[in-house]
C-alpha cells in the first residue's frame, strides 16, 4: 500500500545553489537519527560561516554568504561534524490539543479510511492513540512536522497537490502528521497547495507561532503533542 | 506591483526599478531603471508592465514599516510582516526611513538584462529565459533520458505562478525509483518534481520544506530572471557549477556597486567617489559598459 520510501545507506551532502548546503541522514527515518540532527544544528549554529540552520526530517540544512563562503570545503566539514555528533533529547515538555475527526475540514478521512480497509472512527482511533514529537519546523510557522505516526496509517502523499484551505487542520502523508496553524480574527480560510490527506480539525488550537512574542513559537524541537478526540464526524 | 497612483507629500528621490511599468510623473515619463525627485503634490502613476512583471518603488531608508524577523517585507500568506500583512489600499499612508539630502538630478542606467552576463544555451530562441542550475540532491535519482530532457527541453511557465513558485508546463520527468521522500528544507531557486513529471521552482514566498525530489537549483544570480519571467515565457536551463554561481553573484554586487559609485560621482559635480581598488580596476577594464 505504502510507496517505497527513499533510504540512503550513508549520510549525503548536497548543494542547494551556492548559498546552502543540506546533510540527509542516512538509514529508515528515525528519532534517534533526529535527535543527532537537533543536536548538530544547535552546533553549526555556532559556526562563523553559517548564517541560518534548519532542521529538516532527518535532514539539517545550513545557510552561508555566497560571497564570502566557499561551500566546496565547509560541505566536507558539515560530513565530519555529523559523523562525530551524539543524541540531544530536547526538553521533554507535551501539550494536549482536541480534535474534530472528519467533516469538512476532515474531507479525506472517509478516503483514507477506505483506503486502508477500516472504519473513520477507527483511523481516528489509530491517529489520537500517538505521542507525537516536533521533528522539524513545517512548511510554514505552526506545530512543525510531528512524528510518531502509527505504521498502520501511512498513505504515499498525493501524486499532484490539491488546493486545500489552510486553518487548524489535521493531516497526514506518509510517515508525518501536521496540525495548521489557526486563523487570525477577521481572517477568511485561503487554498494551498498540499499533497496531504486532511483528517480533522483543532476547534480550540493554541497559536502555535506568534511573531508579536519571543520567542515566537510555544512548541520547541523535541516536545510532544497529543491528540485527543473531540468527536468524528462522517 | 499592479497599475497605482501615488500622491507625494513631501520631497523626497525615489529609484524606479524592475520591469518596465510605463511610469508618468505629472503627465511626463519617467524612464525605467531611473531615480527622480518628487515634491508635494507631485503624483506617479504607474501603469501595468511591458516587459518583466515586476517593478519596485525604492525610497531613501526604506518603507518605514515594523520589522518582523528581521524582514519589512509583506508575507501575504502568513498575514505578516510590511503594512499590516496585507495588500496596500486605496488611501494608505506610507513614510521613508530617511531624509532625502538635497534633491539630486534625474538619472536612469542600464538594466541588468543589459549588462550581466547571462548562461548560454545552444537551443534558446530569441525571448527564451536561460537560466543556470546547479545540480540538487536526487538529480542522479533521476533517468539518463529524464536528465536529457531537463536541460535540452523548453519549459513552458504556466499560468499557476507566483511568487511561492513557478509551475513549468513540459514533458514529464521521472526517476529511476519513485520512491516516496522525506520533507526536508529548501531555499528559493529549488527546482523539484512532483511525481505527475512537472518541474516547479520555488520562490520567495516558497514554503521553507517539501517532500518532492529536487533536481536542480536555479542559481542565486538568476532568480531575479525568474521572477521577472511572465506566464507562457519559456526557460531553458542550462548547467552549472557552484563556483560559477558565485562568480556570477559577485558580477550582479560589482555591478550594483559600480552603479552606486557613479552615481555618487555624479552627485559629487564628477568628483569621483571613493570606490574600493577590486571595483576601480574592474571600471577601468570596462568603463564604457555601464553608462547612464
Amino acid at each position: 500500500m505504502c510507496a517505497k520510501l527513499v533510504v540512503l545507506d550513508a549520510p549525503r551532502v548536497s548543494h542547494c545553489g551556492a548559498s546552502a548546503l543540506l546533510l540527509d541522514a542516512e538509514g529508515p527515518l528515525s528519532l534517534q537519527t533526529q535527535q543527532r540532527i537537533w543536536a548538530l544544528d544547535r552546533t553549526v549554529r555556532n559556526w562563523q560561516e553559517v548564517t541560518d540552520a534548519q532542521v529538516g526530517l532527518n535532514s539539517l540544512l545550513i545557510v552561508v554568504d555566497p560571497l564570502t563562503t566557499d561551500t566546496e570545503p565547509l560541505a566536507m566539514r558539515f560530513l565530519a561534524e555529523w559523523n562525530g555528533t551524539t543524541a540531544w533529547s530536547g526538553n521533554g515538555r507535551t501539550l494536549e490539543i482536541g480534535i474534530v475527526y472528519g467533516g469538512a475540514a476532515g474531507r479525506h478521512l472517509r478516503e483514507v479510511a477506505d483506503r486502508l480497509g477500516v472504519s473513520p472512527s477507527r483511523v481516528a482511533e489509530l491517529h489520537s492513540a500517538g505521542n507525537y514529537t516536533v521533528f522539524a519546523p513545517g512548511t510554514g510557522p505552526g506545530f512543525g512536522f510531528l512524528f510518531g505516526l502509527d505504521r498502520r496509517l501511512h498513505l504515499p502523499r498525493r501524486p499532484e497537490p490539491q488546493m486545500v484551505p489552510n486553518g487548524p487542520n489535521l493531516s497526514m502523508a506518509g510517515a508525518q502528521t501536521s496540525l495548521g496553524p489557526p486563523l487570525k480574527p477577521g481572517e477568511e480560510p485561503s487554498l494551498v497547495p498540499s499533497g496531504w490527506y486532511a483528517l480533522g480539525h483543532a476547534p480550540a488550537s493554541p497559536i502555535p507561532f506568534d511573531f508579536s512574542k519571543t520567542p515566537p513559537n510555544v512548541l520547541d524541537l523535541g516536545d510532544c503533542i497529543r491528540f485527543r478526540i473531540e468527536r468524528v464526524e462522517t | 506591483m499592479g497599475p497605482m497612483r501615488l500622491l507625494f507629500n513631501q520631497q523626497i528621490m525615489v529609484a524606479l526599478c524592475g520591469a518596465d511599468c510605463q511610469a508618468v510623473l505629472n503627465q511626463r515619463q519617467v524612464a525605467p531603471w531611473s531615480r527622480f525627485a518628487v515634491a508635494p503634490g507631485d503624483e506617479l502613476a504607474i501603469g501595468p508592465a511591458r516587459m518583466g512583471l515586476r517593478a519596485y518603488l525604492c525610497v531613501p531608508g526604506g518603507i518605514d514599516v515594523p520589522e518582523v524577523l528581521g524582514s519589512r517585507s509583506t508575507y501575504f500568506r502568513q498575514r505578516v510582516g510590511g503594512l499590516e500583512g496585507r495588500m496596500l489600499r486605496v488611501g494608505d499612508k506610507l513614510g521613508a526611513l530617511k531624509k532625502s539630502a538635497q534633491p539630486q538630478p534625474e538619472l536612469s542606467v542600464l538594466p541588468p538584462d543589459n549588462v550581466l552576463e547571462r548562461g548560454l544555451h545552444a537551443l534558446a530562441e530569441q525571448d527564451d529565459i536561460v537560466l543556470r542550475v546547479v545540480r540538487a540532491g536526487e538529480y542522479d535519482d533521476f533517468t539518463s533520458r529524464s536528465q536529457q530532457t531537463f536541460w535540452r527541453d523548453p519549459w513552458r511557465v504556466s499560468a499557476q505562478s507566483n511568487r511561492m513558485g513557478y509551475r513549468l508546463d513540459g514533458a514529464e520527468l521521472m526517476r529511476t525509483d519513485p520512491g516516496e521522500m522525506r520533507s526536508c528544507p529548501i531555499t528559493p531557486g529549488v527546482i523539484q518534481v512532483p511525481p505527475g513529471g512537472r518541474p516547479i521552482v520555488q520562490l520567495v514566498d516558497g514554503n521553507s520544506a517539501g517532500g518532492y525530489p529536487k533536481i536542480g537549483y536555479v542559481i542565486e544570480a538568476d532568480l531575479w530572471r525568474v521572477a521577472q519571467a511572465r506566464p507562457g515565457s519559456v526557460f531553458r536551463f542550462v548547467e552549472c557549477s557552484v563556483t560559477e554561481a558565485r562568480k556570477a553573484l559577485s558580477e550582479i554586487v560589482k555591478y550594483l556597486d559600480r552603479l552606486g559609485c557613479l552615481i555618487a560621482t555624479a552627485d559629487n559635480g564628477g568628483v569621483p567617489a571613493r570606490i574600493s581598488r577590486e571595483t576601480e580596476a574592474g571600471m577601468a577594464n570596462d568603463e564604457n559598459r555601464y553608462q547612464f
